[in-house]
Order: structure tokens, then sequence, then C-alpha cells
């Protein structure tokens, strides 16, 4: 009777607080003994003409995808992959550039009992050699069996097929296909259980070596269920997207979490939004938009790069959540952002924060819908020494600290120190993760997964602290440099730098600084040379921005020092972290 | 044919002292020009000129030579 009580109340109080939104909850619809092709099955079959997606290219009218059509077009898809030899269970790597029949071809795969894994197409800058290796390691790590792509990148891609140990059995361009219309009634979805896999995606990690993460269906749909929860998603809600889909956020925040719920999404070009940002602005205007996620640079980009006359009759009233995620969150930047687009009637409250990462679906933490995310000043000299003191906002050698929220349902997080045991509150340390979505391991990686999954907690690497329940992250354990939302190993960097004239061999460091300007973070080297005094000095930073640009990267700053400059740790190796603050204090950069 | 006017803007905002820049250039060929960079450089370049160029014009641009051609156009 008491239990009854307290959900009648808990009920009537969020009637209260979402009016019509509680008849309106669909996350009560998942269900997590099922497969997430059977949620999509369900609209296709029963809501045809239910909108689903809306493609989105810059100065053309969008494409608009309702539920039936999508499911037809799947089923041809999934008729001709099932034809070439796809099976249940297979991995399929997509790699396809904005095109509207990425959706049904997508969905296909996962018709079949098959795992989709979104791969990021090719830049032009990045050397075909590279992309080949990198096709070539993921396939031997990931274990992917059938490539889909465009024919363009076929001479590149197909000798992978015959390098030793290739799992890579065929190519296939779907883009080519065209659907005839005739009947393709002999696809059925296997019997697929709840805990088999039900897509690949890459973590972070070095060119070749991305760990792959595998989740089941049943961490899906519980994330989907658990996370529209955290944000109270209703029916009413329209997601907008401009994030790359071999990117979690782009994948599961903005793909699998409001289709999955029946909820339309918008899905603009990511090349076309990062040349003209404005057109994100433009999109929630036209289609009423109610939600996005984006990485903490684009803040910063759209707040200083959309000029006036691109806002021309835009609005943003219908934005109820913007979430920043996936970099550190800038207060400054947050608030650059809602200094410029307020008169257009963005709400303060829509700016929110999430921290997530691929190895628990998404997000682990979530602020309150409805509610900004608090911002907290610390004492910079505390936070040094590991301790977080509190201090008046904006005082003198404070740092803004701003919330990530809660732990989801399902989610828990701890604090810990460098042995794996708790800290108490007040404390920085590591962030220790257990969710009902969390993965199972990285495939083929055992070294990689023992690493960071210990006693069915995962290992963020991610330093920050808990204060009134929320937490906040403010760093990380390792040497990562994140760029635009995009994980970057500097040993990367280091060993194609290492390759290049006149520098000596593994005497390059690479790190990361922080630019406020672009709200994150800018790769920086310091190499050894034994070029003689008077020699070109900027021929030599030249090739090595221009061995930046082979690997796609972009090397902002390139400090020269001389023979045997660089500080060594006492394993012998150069020192990022010395050697970084060296090269600020000394030395002069291109 | 590529302006000195253009040139120096685009070569000055990547902080290059020298790069050659032809008509069939493409940006990834450039150090430094990325897609973060290349909204600065368009900025830089409607500030220099004191003109705008519309979303799609900016998507459309395929090397160094429609970035000249479109500037030629509003300037005419």
């Amino acid at each position: 009777m008491g239990k009854r009580i307290l959900v009648v109340s808990r009920l009537t109080q969020e009637k209260t607080v979402r009016g019509i939104a509680l008849m309106n909850r669909p996350t009560d619809d998942i269900k997590t003994d099922q497969t997430v092709w059977s949620h999509w099955q369900r609209f296709m079959e029963q809501e045809p003409e239910r909108p689903a997606i809306v493609h989105w290219v810059a100065g053309e009218e969008p494409f608009r995808w309702n539920w039936g059509a999508l499911g037809k077009n799947a089923a041809f898809y999934a008729a001709r992959l099932k034809k070439a030899g796809v099976k249940r269970g297979d991995v399929c790597a997509l790699v396809i550039r904005h095109h509207k029949n990425f959706y049904p071809i997508y969905m296909a795969i996962s018709m079949l009992g098959a795992l989709p894994a979104v791969l990021a197409y090719p830049n032009p800058r990045l050397h075909p050699d590279k992309f080949r290796q990198g096709i070539e390691g993921m396939a031997r790590r990931s274990g992917l069996n059938w490539v889909l792509t465009e024919k363009e990148l076929e001479s590149i891609i197909r000798p992978v097929l015959s390098g030793a140990g290739s799992t890579i059995r065929d190519l296939f361009f779907p883009l080519e296909w065209v659907n005839e219309e005739k009947a393709v009634s002999d696809v059925a979805h296997p019997e697929v259980r709840p805990e088999e896999a039900c897509l690949l995606q890459h973590s972070s990690g070095t060119t070749g070596l991305q760990k792959a993460v595998v989740l089941s269906h049943r961490a899906v749909l519980e994330h989907v269920r658990r996370y529209g929860e955290a944000i109270q998603i209703t029916r009413d809600d329209r997601v907008v997207n401009w994030l790359p889909l071999y990117h979690d956020m782009g994948l599961i925040a903005a793909f699998y979490v409001p289709l999955t719920l029946g909820i339309p999404i918008v899905y603009l070009n990511p090349f076309e939004w990062v040349l003209a940002p404005a057109i994100l602005l433009e999109a929630i205007s036209r289609e009423k938009a109610t939600l996005a996620w984006l990485p903490n640079f684009a803040y910063n980009l759209m707040a200083d790069r959309v000029a006036d006359e691109d806002l021309e009759g835009v609005r943003l009233d219908s934005i109820r959540m913007l979430v920043n995620c996936s970099e550190p969150v800038r207060a400054e930047s947050q608030e650059r952002f809602f200094r410029r687009f307020a008169p257009l009637g963005l709400k303060r409250e829509a700016l929110m924060a999430s921290y997530a990462m691929a190895e628990t679906a998404f997000a682990a933490t979530q602020t309150v819908p409805g509610a900004e995310a608090k911002r907290l000043w610390i004492d910079r000299n505390e936070i040094a020494k590991g301790n977080i003191v509190v201090v008046k906002e904006g005082a003198g050698a404070s740092r803004v600290c701003v919330s990530s929220g809660r732990p989801i349902s399902g989610c828990e997080l701890r604090i810990v120190d460098a042995q794996g045991k708790d800290l108490p509150g007040g404390r920085v340390g590591e962030i220790a993760i257990r969710s009902v979505s969390l993965f199972d391991g990285y495939r083929n990686n055992p070294e990689q997964t023992e690493a960071v999954l210990k006693n069915g907690w995962y290992f963020s690497g991610d330093y920050g602290f808990v204060r009134d329940g929320e937490y906040y992250v403010i760093g990380r354990k390792k040497d990562i440099i994140i760029v635009a939302g995009k994980n970057i190993y500097p040993e990367d960097i280091e060993d194609a730098i290492g390759q290049v004239k006149d520098v000596l061999p593994g005497r390059v460091v690479a790190f990361g600084i922080e630019d406020p300007a672009s709200g994150t973070e800018q790769i920086c080297v310091v190499l050894e040379t034994g070029l003689p005094v008077g020699a070109d000095q900027n021929a030599l930073r030249r090739r090595v921005r221009e061995c930046g640009m082979a690997i796609d990267l972009t090397i902002a700053r390139v400090y020269l020092a001389s023979p045997r400059w660089l500080i060594k740790s006492s394993a012998g190796k150069p020192s990022r972290s010395a050697n970084k603050d060296r090269a600020l204090a000394e030395l002069q950069h291109s | 044919m590529i302006s000195d006017r253009l040139k120096r803007v685009i070569l000055t905002e990547l902080q290059l002292d020298e790069f050659s820049l032809e008509d069939s250039t493409i940006a990834d060929t450039v150090p430094g020009w990325d897609s973060l960079s290349h909204t600065r450089i368009i900025t830089a370049v409607e500030a220099e000129y004191g003109i705008h160029f519309k979303t799609v014009e900016v998507i459309r641009l395929k090397n160094v030579g429609d970035l000249q051609a479109l500037v030629d156009r509003k300037l005419a």
C-alpha cells in the first residue's frame, strides 16, 4: 500500500512538472528483452507515416524519411546483403559520406542481426596509405567481415582484402544498388537474444589500433531507456545533429536514443557544419528542434564564426537542451555562446552538460533538464595538491569548473586514488564507473581491457571530483590531447615526426595546450634537431607540419631545440609534462 | 590567378611566411588549413574586402581559385 501511494505521488509530481509529458513518455515502451531492430520494426509496421529522419543538405530542400519508407528500403538492402553472404553476427564497416540512403543501409545490417560499425570517411589530406593501414589494423583488431563503402575508395581499400590475416571478405557499394521494388519478403529478423552484440563502435586509440567496443542489444536498450529518462525525453522532442556517427555522441545520443524511442532526428552533414556552422542554427529554427549534443569547441565556433547575416529569421526558442559533452566543459564557452544567441530566444537553462564515453554506451552523468549546469570556483593552488576548496565566484587564483551532473540510473561512479581505493569527498581522483550498459571489454584486446576493467568497474583515466552528488571532470590521467572532440595520442604524433629529415630520432615530444579562443586544445611539438645554426629552420618547421597533415592532424606550434635539450624521465624517455613547461617558457615557436 | 592580396590574407591567417597558392590548390594541401581554421580564414577574407559570403557559397568552394572567383564576383 505504502509503495502504491509513493508511486502515485511520484506520478502526480511528474505530471505537474512536465504537464502532459507523463502520457507521452516513450521510454516506457522500451523492452530490454528484445532487440533494437524490433523497436524500429514496430514503428515501420505500425506507424509508417511517422517522421523518422530529416536528411539535411545545406541550400537544398531536406529529404524526409518516414518509418514506412525507411522500413521498405532497409528490407531491400537487407535482401541484397543477405544474398551477398552477410550473416547474423558479422561485423559490417560503413565508410560512407552524408547520403540519404545511409540510414536504411545501416538499419538493414541490424535487420540481419549483423553488427554495423561506422568508420570515418577519409579526409583528403590523410595519406591513402595511412587510411589503408588504419583499415587493415581495424580489420584485424575489430574483426571486420565486410566493408560497405563508396566506389571512390575501392582502389584504396581492395588491397586490404588480400592482406595477411585480413578478416574482410568483400567490399560492397550499396549506394550503387537500385531498389527495383521487387518483393523482399524472404528476409526476416533472426532470433537474436538481447545479450548478443548489437553494434561495434570505436573508442579512442592509435590509428589502426582503435579500441573496439561492442555493445549488446540489452546494453543499448538499457541506455536508451535510462538516458531518455534522465533527459526527460518526450514524443514532442526533435533531435538535431551534425556529429559524425563514428563518434559515440553522434551514434548513441543523437541516433540510437531518439530513433529507438521513435523521436525524429534532423541529420546535418558534419563536413558542411564545420565549414558553415550557421546551418545548425538554421536547422534548429526551421525544424523546431529541441535537443542537441555538442562538444565544447562547437560553442566557441558558433559564437565566434556565425555572422548576423546568416541568422536572419532564425529563432532558438524551441531548444530545451544543448548538452555539452566529450571535451572538458568550459564555462567561458557556454557563456560566450549564451551571450551571442540569447537574443534569438536561447534559454539559459538549456545549457546542460554530460559526462560520457563509448565504454558505457554513452552517458554516465547528466545535468538536470530545466536548469543550467552548475558552476563552482575552486582554489587553483589547492587543486594542484588534489584538494577541492571552493572559493567565491571570480576570486583570484581560482578555476571555474562546470558540473556534468549526477549519475544516470543504472550507473554508479567513484573517485579513486592511484591504488583504486575510494577517496574522501573534497579530493580529486580518477573516475571509475559501473553501469548496466557497461561494455564487456575491447574486442580482441585483452591487455587493454585488463588495464581499464577491474571487478566490473571501468577506470576512465579521467580526473574529477564529486560535490553535492554532482560530478566535475577536470583533467586526464594520460597525456591524450583532445582536439575538437577527437582524442589524439601524443605517441602517434611523436612516431610520425621522428621520421622527418633533420629531426633526431626519438627526440620529439607532443603535447596539447588550451586555446581559449577555439575552446579546445592545440597540438604542439618540441623536437631536437641537429641543424647547424643559420640553417633554414622554417623549412624544417614546415616539414613537421606537413608530416602532421599526412596523418590528418594540424600541428599549431613547432618548437625547435638543440640536441640533449629535452628533459628525460627516470625511464629514459622524454617527459611530456616537464618538456611542455620548459618549451612554453624558453623556446620560440612558429 | 590568385591575387597577392588574397594570398596575403590567407598566409597571414595560417602564420605561413611563404606557400604557393594556385587556382587549383585545395585547402587540405596547405599546412594548417583544416576545417577548424577554414572559418577563421573565411572571416578574415570577408573582413579584408568588406564583403559577406552566404553559407552555401562557402560550402561549395572547391579550391582557392573558387574563393578568388567568389571574391571577384562580390566586388564586381
